[in-house]
């Protein structure tokens, strides 16, 4: 059909030849788009607006385009063209972002068996660059709960470096980990050197880091002060994606009769992913 | 290494396998709640299931979409493979209350907790951000390929109408 090979032209679209081709492309297109409105006045959705098609198809390579307008978009600014034809929000999809987020989320407890022990955190400290890691520190706090009598050990145990887990075997449900630095925590000039407020120092420390990193996770985030603030916006961030699930499941259960029926539409995505 | 990619493939995979156990578990005709409901429980699995670690999330993920799906054999086949998991692993999570929050911070950890699934049971406010940073990830993940899917949808139903209709 004059539509699919619409679109493979289109596909094969790259840099310098897109002028010449999108342009027959988009010739071709009105062709059809024109021809198409009296047959479908039922109601498709394409006939009503002529963008969405080609609209769709920047949708099909969604991935590519999107990340690569994400570099050139600033941060917590909304990418006007992905206009989704149902109008839906989205988000710059900074892959790169994304990626270290992905690495950061990787709690891997396959050190010790003990599931609230040795996480291994990463926090980045520079874009892709080495990612930091803190010490188990929830050992030593689980030791401070159980037994009162240690928590002057444990204590004296911050006062040094924090020893990091350097785990370079890879495991089923860590993705990836690096090799990572020290952390040094040391108490600075005029600060109290008690057991209780090194620790407490140090939780605050990593708390702040996280939450610098979840500022860049969010878009929009990283220009407000305050816990309170971010974590409003975190909130909200995740209070949208939920919606948006709904949504999107409630659009695909109203475009076909059965569930099972996008498979070939997934692997095809999954195709476009790649 | 592209990681965010790696993620979205896993929730594919994942997704093509609930989609099928629960349609093949599911008696026709459904009307589209129905439907809604089932698309939406089979991505959730899917998300839990591709993170499949230990986060506290995706336990709860797991354990609450099973008490929406009663008595169907594909989502226990699903569910008793998670929970081998959940018993290797889940040992007490991480109870520390020494520090003091503002009145402001402690609404929205509240909040937060009810975002996130399994929230309600971390008390520590340190690891509770951890939690939900690793969720954000997974949603958007989520939400990156049920549009797509949703896009090539209407590409493809555009094309199978104007086969029809031509």
């Amino acid at each position: 059909m004059d539509l699919t090979q619409g679109f493979r032209a289109r596909s094969g679209v790259v840099g310098p030849v897109a002028g010449l081709e999108s342009l027959n492309f988009s010739d071709e297109f009105r062709h059809l788009v024109t021809t198409m409105p009296p047959e479908t006045t039922g109601g498709s959705f394409t006939a009503l607006l002529e963008m969405p098609v080609t609209q769709a198809m920047e949708l099909l390579h969604f991935p590519d385009s999107s990340s690569s307008q994400a570099r050139t978009v600033t941060s917590g600014d909304i990418s006007p063209t992905t206009l989704h034809p149902f109008g839906a929000l989205t988000f710059p999809s900074n892959s790169l972002l994304l990626d270290r987020a992905a690495r950061f989320s990787v709690i891997a407890t396959e050190q010790n068996g003990n599931f609230s022990g040795e996480t291994a955190n990463s926090l980045p400290s520079n874009p892709g660059a080495n990612l930091d890691r803190v010490k188990a520190e929830p050992a030593e706090t689980d030791s401070m709960v159980e037994n009162q009598n240690q928590s002057y050990s444990s204590g004296k145990r911050k006062e040094r470096e924090k020893k990091v887990k350097s785990s370079t075997k890879k495991n089923k449900s860590s993705v990836e980990s690096d090799k990572l630095p020290y952390v040094h925590v040391r108490a600075r000039r005029g600060q109290a050197t008690d057991n209780h407020s090194l620790a407490e120092r140090a939780r605050r420390e990593k708390i702040n880091a996280r939450m610098k990193l979840l500022q860049e996770l969010v878009p929009g985030c990283d220009k407000i002060q305050g816990t309170a603030l971010v974590l409003d916006e975190i909130i909200n961030h995740v209070q949208t994606l939920q919606r948006q699930v709904e949504m999107l499941s409630m659009r695909l259960a109203a475009v076909n009769p059965r569930i099972d029926f996008n498979l070939d539409s997934i692997l095809a995505s999954e195709v476009s992913i790649n | 290494m592209n990681t965010y990619n790696m993620v979205k493939q896993r929730f594919i995979k994942k997704w093509i396998n609930t989609l099928h156990m629960l349609d093949s578990s599911i008696e026709h005709p459904l009307n589209v709640t129905e439907r809604k409901n089932a698309i939406r429980l089979s991505s959730d699995l899917a998300i839990a299931a591709a993170r499949s670690g230990s986060t506290v999330w995706s336990r709860a993920l797991i354990s609450r979409s099973g008490n929406k799906t009663t008595n169907k054999p594909m989502a226990r086949r699903i569910l008793k493979k998670a929970r081998n998991r959940m018993k290797n692993r889940c040992r007490t999570l991480r109870r520390n209350g020494n520090f003091t929050a503002k009145v402001g911070v402690r609404k929205r950890t509240e909040l937060l907790k009810s975002l996130v699934p399994g929230g309600e049971l971390i008390d520590d406010k340190d690891y509770l951000i951890r939690e939900t940073l690793d969720y954000i990830v997974y949603l958007r993940a989520q939400v990156d390929v049920m549009r797509t899917v949703a896009a090539v949808d209407l590409v493809t139903g555009n094309l199978t109408n104007d086969r029809r209709n031509k």
